[in-house]
């Protein structure tokens, strides 16, 4: 197990190199740099030239690269004029609130979806199996903005019974003292996980209830409860650990969307508003942030499942 | 004494898509009690589902419509699934074939016998995990506690088949349903399991229901038989009889085709045309008319019932075969008696064709962290030297890892050699440009073994069959196409099949397929890599009386590659065995068959279980013990020596070399063979009267 | 199958086949090529004749349905600014005054032309990073995958947004961005669908009829692959009709006077408010609809795809 585990940490490490490299030469594409976009289309080519010598854009770019690179390893992430703080200080402040949305969301969204997909594996074509699927396949096919839209429309607008926005408080304390006004957005994530897991869940079930294994575990007079939780769901757990790594981007994208419908400041909410401002540095350092989330959760989930398949632990 | 278990007028129906297919059509049978009863057929001839339905096991849209089960007296096919809970695992266990997918992977083998024991009986968890213990110890498993706590991927085949044996018997069940418990091993692994489960039943006062279409495995195991035919049984009496003196038409053709019993008497194989009926729409009369040789039109329209003349003894047919008065009064009865047709004409054998030299492949074997670091080697073969001549068949017979596939794909290009040389008609082989290398490719050809994979399911059979031609740029479209055909008509496919895909044929018609692409170039030597392994013994007969009629006819030379001896044995002038990659024994086929020169080819023999009870019976040896070492880090020495009852010091250190042995070009690399080698003052083992 | 009894040369009386019917018997069933196999088990799934049916509906509607319900898409006619449902304007007007239904024609145009766009571009160029990965093995396997790796990673809306920043939105490049960021998937797919094939032995028999490797490559092991692309190009339509419509909600989606699906829900949250629900409900559903029924065309093609290659 342990050289899988070098190995996988090898790769992310790897991987981590050349998002980088994407990320800065991205930085790179726009025209006249990061000072044009700092200044404005109207800086002439004079400002642009100091400019550049200030803030050290006229050097060679593998140095350029090396020094980014550097700094963003000590945490530096630049210097954000917009705001006038550090692009850190800006990140540090709303990671955290995104992290507690999207857990709590995503989480709900696994405990309904997971158990019900088992029972539709179960109770394969009963009614109960054909809504829920129906309801996944438009949760699947539904933009997420689009869900909180309704949201919002259905139960803040037109019912009156749950806030619009998400709680603004700046400390998660503050964000957690308001959990009215979380619903709605957690129940948008939740309505999202719950569309992937349950449909995941029901096929994960149903492809280990055709294995030999169960026919053995009931020939040794199982009951089909036992079956179900003591053989199939340990082997479906192993899948269920990857998968989570796999959708972090998708809840991460989906954190944008929910953050711009409710107004809530996460980072996703503080990427848009930097987008909307052409804000290309703060862009790129909550692009690299969230990729190394991504990969750092990939290597957990693999971490988890060679821990978990004995297959790969004893080999 | 009353049976243990009584089975009377079964029916067991599977609701699928395209309507009902009638699996098991009004079976009876008894089990009593300390006896093993056999059940044997081809595949769907319903003995799994047979099987199944005792334990109500059934796939989903199976169930029981009609008959009733009886354990020991109670009837059991009605039972509420609770109460049918507590007889699975507890009073009747049951074993499946392949132990591999059988076992839960993600639990411990200690955990999972000892939840077969917690499951029926009232104990704690520790007492649970130390029966686990005490039946793991008695099917075999050396070190039980420190290999109590791995995990099913950790343990070879062989161990694999034992631990779930140890979980069936966990509760000492008063019945134990083996389905085909062995097919999935090596003859030596195989020859273990079935003293095991024998061992068993006499230790444990058991019954044993041994369900294969391994009629020789039936000849030393059961003490009676069911035979089993499109869902219905056959014939059913005690073995000794079945074998003697067969009553069915079925039965009788099912010996005949057997490659052992053909190759004793010299004869051609018996091929059954056909093939078995369709059990959604069952035929009116019986099930076998269709392809029975003494067919009436009473058998078509009525459907014999099962009756017998001698108690114990009973089968389904109006025109039984076999010395009986009822067969004497019907006309037919003059040509029941199998002429035995005359072996095909003398031996066409001439120079040498194809020759290996001091043969060496080793695979590359990686670990490692970031950068894939070799660690060692795989010796898949390791030195082997033998020639075969123009018109011969030579048999290339081991078990699994043992290096003969390799050779195979060797001969043909597949692998690249490690180091040594083949040579074909005089020319090495290594020593061509690329580009005459391929071209050369035209007279060596390959038989894959397994059809399916070896034919693009996207692309009709008639464009399979011409690609070898397109390649080597032989004629031009419409000769291509003309060479088809006739190939067609060769291997006994009507002309019409050209249009078809792969999936639209059966298994042994993918096989002729396979046979045809591999004669399309005109080649001198086809390599056959398990070409009839897969498939039913009836079918199996008539791709390999297609095989020898195709041998005679184009004067081809065969390197025969297969696990199963009694088919190499029937094919083969000459015999190679193979040992965890070195050729151990070389030599014509009968020589190597009767005279055995290395323990190993002994073993083997012994093991492999052969359609005569009598002869089963009559084996005492213990056949092959131990397991198969390690490729990568083999014995030194003699490779064998970690399994060879006549092993001594010098077998550790020095690797015997090759001895030769009574009858032309038989050699065995042995330090103590069984045999006495040419111009040597050693006496044979049987000579000196040394046991084994 | 008629047997007829007769003798054969070793005297024996036998009831085989008759002569004209080959020792290997016949072959049960109709001929049937692969593409009607594959068009019955589709057919048979009832969900994706519904979503063709969509498709092909929806298809109509974009394209043809401006020729028949003739409105004004490119001025601006404040004056008509948020008007109600009525004979004239049968799902009221945006905020722009531009009829709802006719702008929904419009986004349908956009969004399938860009999706599909999208989708064939990434498809096309994955599938082909995928498998040159997959054959050629070793280190430019490794590297290449990393590459993938690294790109997946990135959580894919960012990237978007960014390249929407930089580069000014239009269908053209929308097309691009939504295929830069996808590829990676229908890559990984592919290399992996091609390292199985390649061990396939029906790739190896033609190595021992003396072929070549790039005969291998070309006439076994990219039509068995074509199967997986399709599937996923079908989902990758879905996928892309879903990412535009997220652009487009967020202002990143395509400009005036055209638009897309998205993008007329940009503004729905500011007048939600005011009860103008034609802003909101047709746009929206008609995303739903459009993505589900492509998504059950995927299911079924990956279902039809895999039986072809199992035994009855």
């Amino acid at each position: 197990m342990t050289g899988y585990l070098i190995r996988r940490v090898a790769q992310a490490i790897i991987v981590t190199l050349i998002v980088t490299m994407i990320t800065f030469i991205l930085l790179h594409l726009v025209p006249g740099g990061e000072v044009r976009a700092l200044l404005g289309i109207r800086a002439t080519p004079a400002e642009i030239a100091s400019y550049n010598k200030i803030l050290g854009f006229d050097q060679p770019l593998y140095v350029q690269y090396g020094k980014w690179l550097w700094a963003i390893l000590h945490g530096n992430f630049g210097y954000d004029f917009k705001y006038e703080a550090p692009v850190a200080t800006l990140l540090w402040q709303a990671f955290p609130r995104t992290l507690v949305l999207a857990v709590i969301g995503t989480g709900i969204g696994l405990m309904i979806g997971i158990p019900l997909g088992i029972y539709q594996a179960v109770r394969r074509y009963s009614v109960v199996d054909h809504v829920v699927t129906g309801i996944s396949f438009v949760g699947y096919g539904s933009p997420t903005f689009f869900v909180g839209l309704l949201l919002v429309q259905w139960f803040a607008i037109d019912l009156h019974w749950l806030p619009a926005f998400a709680p603004q408080a700046q400390s998660l304390t503050g964000v957690l003292s308001q959990p009215v006004a979380l619903i709605l957005p957690v129940a948008t994530y939740a309505f999202v996980a719950f569309a992937i897991w349950s449909r995941f869940m029901r096929s994960s079930v149903l492809d280990n209830i055709v294995q030999d294994y169960v026919r053995t575990a009931r020939a040794k007079g199982a009951s089909e409860r036992r079956v179900l939780w003591t053989h199939i769901f340990r082997n479906s757990l192993i899948t269920i650990v990857t998968l989570l790594g796999l959708t972090l981007p998708v809840v991460i994208a989906g954190a944008l969307f929910i953050e711009v419908v409710f107004n809530y400041p996460g980072m996703g909410l503080l990427f848009w508003n930097a987008a909307l401002q052409t804000d290309i540095p703060l862009m790129l350092a909550i692009t690299v942030l969230t990729t190394l989330v991504t990969i750092v959760g990939n290597l957990l989930a693999d971490i988890g499942y060679a821990m978990l398949d004995p297959r790969v632990r004893y080999s | 004494m009353a049976p243990l278990l009584e089975i009377s007028d079964l029916r067991t129906e599977i609701r699928l898509r395209e309507g009902v297919v009638h699996a098991v059509d009004g079976v009876s049978f008894s089990v009593e009690p300390g006896e093993t009863l056999g059940i044997v057929g081809e595949s769907g001839c319903g003995k799994t589902m047979t099987a199944l339905t005792i334990m109500n096991l059934l796939p989903t849209g199976g169930h029981i419509a009609g008959g009733s089960i009886k354990l020991d007296g109670q009837e059991i096919q009605n039972l509420s699934e609770d109460k049918m809970r507590s007889i699975r695992g507890n009073d009747i266990g049951m074993i499946f074939q392949d132990p591999l997918t059988s076992l839960n992977p993600t639990m411990t083998i200690g955990k999972q016998i000892a939840e077969a024991v917690s499951l029926h009986r009232e104990v704690s968890k520790d007492q649970a995990m130390d029966r686990a213990a005490e039946v793991l110890d008695l099917v075999g498993i050396p070190r039980v506690r420190e290999r109590i706590k791995d995990y099913p991927h950790q343990f070879s085949g062989g161990m694999r088949q034992r631990v779930m044996i140890a979980m069936a018997l966990a509760c000492e069940p008063k019945l134990l349903i083996a389905d085909e418990p062995t097919t999935a091993l090596d003859v030596t692994i195989q020859k273990q399991i079935l003293e095991l489960i024998d061992d068993l039943r006499l230790r444990l006062g058991m019954s044993v229901i041994l369900v294969t279409h391994d009629l020789g495995v039936i000849a030393g195991r059961a003490d009676r038989v069911a035979v089993m035919y499109a869902g219905k049984i056959a014939e059913i009496t005690d073995t000794e009889t079945l074998f003697a003196r067969p009553r069915h038409p079925y039965t009788e053709a099912l010996f005949q085709a057997l490659p052992d019993k053909a190759a004793d008497a010299g004869e051609r194989l018996y091929s059954i045309p056909g093939l078995p009926p369709d059990l959604v729409n069952p035929p009116k009369g019986c099930r076998f008319a269709a392809r029975c040789r003494y067919v009436t039109d009473r058998c078509r329209d009525e459907e014999p019932a099962l009756a017998g003349e001698v108690a114990g003894h009973e089968f389904r047919c109006f025109y039984p075969v076999g010395p009986s008065e009822r067969a004497q009064t019907s006309r037919l009865t003059q040509y029941s008696q199998s002429t035995p047709e005359p072996e095909l004409a003398g031996p066409r054998i001439g120079e040498e064709l194809l020759r290996v030299d001091n043969l060496v492949k080793n695979f590359p074997v990686t670990k490692g962290a970031v950068l894939q670091r070799r660690v060692g080697w795989l010796s898949a073969v390791a030195d082997v030297s033998f020639s075969i001549a123009k018109g011969e068949t030579f048999g290339l017979v081991g078990e699994s890892g043992c290096g003969k596939t390799t050779i195979g794909r060797l001969v043909v290009g597949l692998e690249t050699v490690t180091s040594g040389t083949i040579s074909f008609d005089g020319k090495d082989l290594a020593k061509s440009s690329a580009r005459q290398y391929r071209k050369e490719r035209r007279n060596i050809q390959l038989m894959f073994q397994d059809s399916y994979a070896s034919l693009d399911p996207r692309m009709r059979a008639g464009t399979l069959l011409r690609e070898p031609l397109v390649i080597q740029h032989i004629g031009s479209r419409r000769e291509q196409t003309q060479q088809v055909a006739e190939m067609l008509d060769k291997v006994g496919l009507p002309r019409s099949a050209a249009e078809r895909y792969p999936h639209e044929f059966s298994g042994g018609q993918r096989q002729r397929l396979g046979f045809a692409r591999a004669l399309m170039l005109s080649p001198q030597l086809i390599v056959a890599d398990e070409p009839v392994s897969a498939l039913d013994v009836s079918i199996q007969a008539q791709v390999l009386n297609m095989m020898k009629d195709l041998q005679h006819d184009l004067g081809l030379t065969y390197m025969f590659i297969s696990h199963d001896l009694g088919v190499v044995r029937y094919l083969s002038d000459r015999i190679g065995v193979m040992y965890l990659g070195k050729l151990i024994e070389v030599g014509p086929a009968e020589e190597v068959y009767l005279r055995p020169a290395h323990p190993y080819t002994k073993g083997l023999l012994d093991s492999a279980p052969l359609a005569d009870p009598e002869v089963e019976k009559a084996k005492v040896t213990e056949g092959v013990t131990g397991e198969l070492p390690s490729a990568i880090h083999p014995p030194s020495g003699c490779r064998f020596r970690t399994r060879c009852p006549r092993a001594q010091e010098i077998c550790v250190s020095v690797e015997p070399p090759m001895l030769p042995f009574a009858g032309e070009g038989h050699m065995a690399a042995c330090h103590f063979p069984l045999e006495s080698p040419i111009g040597s003052a050693i006496p044979s083992a049987t000579q000196a009267g040394t046991p084994y | 199958m008629a047997m007829v009894p007769h003798l054969d040369p070793g005297g024996m009386l036998i009831a085989e086949a008759p002569p004209e019917s080959p020792a290997g018997g016949q072959i049960q069933a109709k001929p049937r090529s692969l593409l009607r196999r594959g068009w019955e088990v589709f057919a048979e799934n009832k969900l994706a004749l519904v979503g063709l049916g969509f498709i092909i509906f929806i298809l109509l509607f974009s394209f043809v349905g401006p020729l028949i319900y003739k409105t004004q898409q490119v001025s601006v006619t404040t004056s008509n600014a948020y008007c109600t449902p009525s004979g004239q304007h049968l799902l009221g007007c945006d905020e722009l005054g531009y009829d709802i239904v006719g702008r929904l024609m419009v986004g349908g145009q956009s969004s399938l032309e860009v999706g599909l766009a999208a989708a064939f571009v990434s498809c096309l160029f994955g599938s082909i990073y995928g498998a040159a990965s997959g054959f050629a093995g070793g280190i430019v396997d490794s590297i290449l995958m990393r590459i993938v790796d690294a790109m997946l990673s990135i959580p894919f809306i960012f990237l978007l947004i960014i390249l929407a920043v930089l580069i000014h939105p239009s269908p053209l490049t929308l097309i691009g961005f939504i295929a830069i960021t996808y590829w990676p998937g229908p890559a990984r797919l592919v290399r992996g669908e091609t390292l199985s094939l390649r061990t396939r032995e029906y790739v190896q028999a033609v190595k021992v009829a003396g072929g070549r490797g790039s005969r291998a490559i070309l006439r076994h092991v990219m039509p068995n692959a074509i199967g997986v692309i399709i599937v996923q190009a079908t989902f990758a339509v879905a996928d892309s009709i879903l990412i535009l419509s997220g652009l487009g909600f967020l202002g990143f989606g395509i400009p005036l006077p055209s638009t897309d699906w998205g993008s007329m829900l940009s503004n729905g949250l500011n007048y939600m408010e005011d009860g103008y629900w034609w802003l909101i409900y047709p746009a929206g559903i008609m995303i739903i609809l459009t993505v589900v029924a492509f998504n059950f065309v995927g299911d079924a093609l990956r279902d039809a795809f895999e039986t072809r290659l199992q035994r009855r």
